[in-house]
C-alpha cells in the first residue's frame, strides 16, 4: 500500500507534477547552469541531495517543529545542507565550484526545495517525504540535462567537453548565453505539453 | 505559567537548538576541509601566474606546484605581492606577475597581472576572485577581457567593448559594467605607479 503510494509520488514528480515543465519552478537555475552538461550534472546532484535530505529531515522533525516558525526551521535545514554541498565542491571540485559560482548557494532559495518541504514533508511520513524529495530532484534533473545537451551541442559543437559535431560546425553563440536557455526551455515545455500532457489533463476534467 | 508563554519558550528553544546543530555541523565540515580548500586556492594562484607568464600549464596539479617551486620567486615584501618567473636553465627573469586588488562594484577584485621583465609592458591578467554582477561586471573574468592587456603599456584608457583597439594604451571595457571595468583599469594603472620596477631587470 505505502510502496504503491510512494511509487505514485515518484511518478508524479517525473511526469504530471514535474517541478520544471508543469509547476515551472526553479527556472532561474534552469537557465543559468544548463550551458555546459558537466556543470549541470553537478548542479543536479547537489539539488537531488538537498531536496531528498531536507524532505527527510523536515519530515522526521514534523512533530516537533512549532507551527509558527516552521518556515524558519525549513530554511535553516535547507541552508545547512546547501552549504555542506558548497563546501564539499570547494574542497574536492574547485574548478566546477568556481564555474557554478553563486548558483550552488542559490539552491537555498530554489522554489522546488522549499515547496516540497512545505507541501509534502510537513504532512507525510519520512519514507514518503524522502521518495518525494528524491523524485522532485530527479524530475528537475532530467529536464535540465536534456536542455543542457541541446545547448552544449549547438553552442559548442561538443558534449561533456568532447567535440562531437566536427570542425565544420559553426557554434551558435546564443545557445551558451542566457537567451538560449529561454528558447530551449520554452520549446521543451511546448513539446512536452503538446504531446504528452494533454491526455492527463483531460482525465482530470 | 500560561500555555501561551510555554509555547513561546518551546518555540525559541527549538530554534536555538536547531541553529546550534546546524552551526556545529557546518563548522565541523568547514574545519575538516579548510586545508584542502586553501591548497586549492594556492594551486589556482600558481596556475594563474603560470598562465600570465605564457607558460603552458600542465594538467597535473603536482607538476604545476613543482614548476612554481623551481621557477618562481615570491617577493611578498612589496605592497602588491610580486612573483619573479625565471627561466629553468638560464635563470634569467622571463616575466613578472603581481597579485593586485581593486575595488569593484560589490567587493574586492583580486587578480594576477602579468608583466614583461621590463616592468612596463603588460601581459595577460587573470581574475582570481570577484563578486561583480553575474552577466555584467562578472564578464571581466571572460578570456577575451583577460587576454587583451597583453602587450599594452599604460597608463590605460577604456574604449567601448568591441573596439579591440590596437593602440598600446587602450583596452576594451565591458558593456554595462563601467564600474567593474574602471576598477580593473585603475588597478593596472596603480600597479604602474606603485610597483617597484627599478630592480626588475636581472
Amino acid at each position: 500500500m505505502t510502496a504503491h503510494k510512494n511509487w505514485k509520488l515518484f511518478k508524479e514528480n517525473l511526469g504530471t507534477q514535474n517541478p520544471v515543465f508543469v509547476q515551472v519552478l526553479g527556472i532561474c537555475s534552469t537557465l543559468a547552469v544548463t550551458n555546459v552538461v558537466k556543470n549541470t550534472v553537478v548542479m543536479c546532484l547537489g539539488l537531488i541531495f538537498v531536496t531528498a535530505l531536507s524532505n527527510l529531515t523536515v519530515s522526521l522533525l514534523r512533530g516537533v517543529i512549532p507551527a509558527r516558525v516552521r518556515m524558519m526551521a525549513e530554511v535553516l535545514i535547507i541552508a545547512c545542507l546547501v552549504i555542506i554541498v558548497d563546501i564539499y565542491l570547494k574542497a574536492y571540485y574547485p574548478d566546477i565550484s568556481r564555474q557554478l559560482g553563486p548558483y550552488v548557494g542559490l539552491i537555498i532559495t530554489n522554489c522546488i526545495v522549499m515547496g516540497h518541504t512545505e507541501a509534502v514533508a510537513l504532512t507525510q511520513p519520512p519514507t514518503a517525504a524522502f521518495v518525494d524529495g528524491l523524485a522532485a530532484g530527479i524530475g528537475y534533473s532530467y529536464v535540465l540535462l536534456a536542455i543542457a545537451c541541446v545547448r552544449e551541442l549547438l553552442g559548442t559543437g561538443g558534449l561533456w567537453g568532447f567535440n562531437v559535431l566536427g570542425g565544420a560546425w559553426v557554434n551558435w553563440a546564443i545557445m551558451v548565453m542566457a537567451p538560449g536557455g529561454f528558447f530551449v526551455l520554452a520549446v521543451f515545455i511546448w513539446i512536452v505539453k503538446g504531446c504528452f500532457l494533454k491526455p492527463a489533463r483531460k482525465e482530470k476534467e | 505559567m500560561s500555555a501561551r508563554w510555554k509555547e513561546s519558550v518551546r518555540t525559541v528553544a527549538f530554534m536555538v537548538v536547531l541553529s546550534l546543530v546546524s552551526i556545529t555541523s557546518v563548522s565541523a565540515l568547514h574545519l575538516a576541509t579548510a586545508q584542502r580548500v586553501n591548497r586549492n586556492a594556492d594551486l589556482y594562484l600558481q596556475r594563474a601566474v603560470m598562465e600570465v607568464a605564457d607558460v603552458t600549464v600542465p594538467a597535473d596539479a603536482a607538476a604545476v606546484s613543482r614548476w612554481f617551486a623551481e621557477s618562481v620567486e615570491a617577493e611578498p615584501a612589496g605592497a602588491p605581492t610580486r612573483f619573479r618567473v625565471r627561466d629553468a636553465v638560464t635563470r634569467d627573469t622571463v616575466a613578472l606577475a603581481f597579485k593586485c586588488r581593486g575595488r569593484g562594484l560589490w567587493g574586492t577584485i583580486t587578480a594576477v597581472v602579468g608583466m614583461a621583465p621590463d616592468g612596463r609592458t603588460f601581459r595577460q591578467l587573470r581574475i582570481l576572485d570577484q563578486n561583480e554582477t553575474p552577466g555584467l561586471g562578472a564578464r571581466i573574468g571572460e578570456p577575451w577581457f583577460m587576454r587583451q592587456t597583453a602587450g599594452k603599456r599604460g597608463p590605460l584608457k577604456l574604449v567601448p567593448e568591441g573596439t579591440r583597439s590596437a593602440q598600446p594604451n587602450e583596452i576594451d571595457a565591458v558593456t554595462g559594467a563601467t564600474i567593474s571595468s574602471a576598477a580593473v583599469r585603475d588597478m593596472l594603472n596603480r600597479l604602474l605607479d606603485e610597483a617597484p620596477f627599478k630592480e626588475a631587470a636581472p
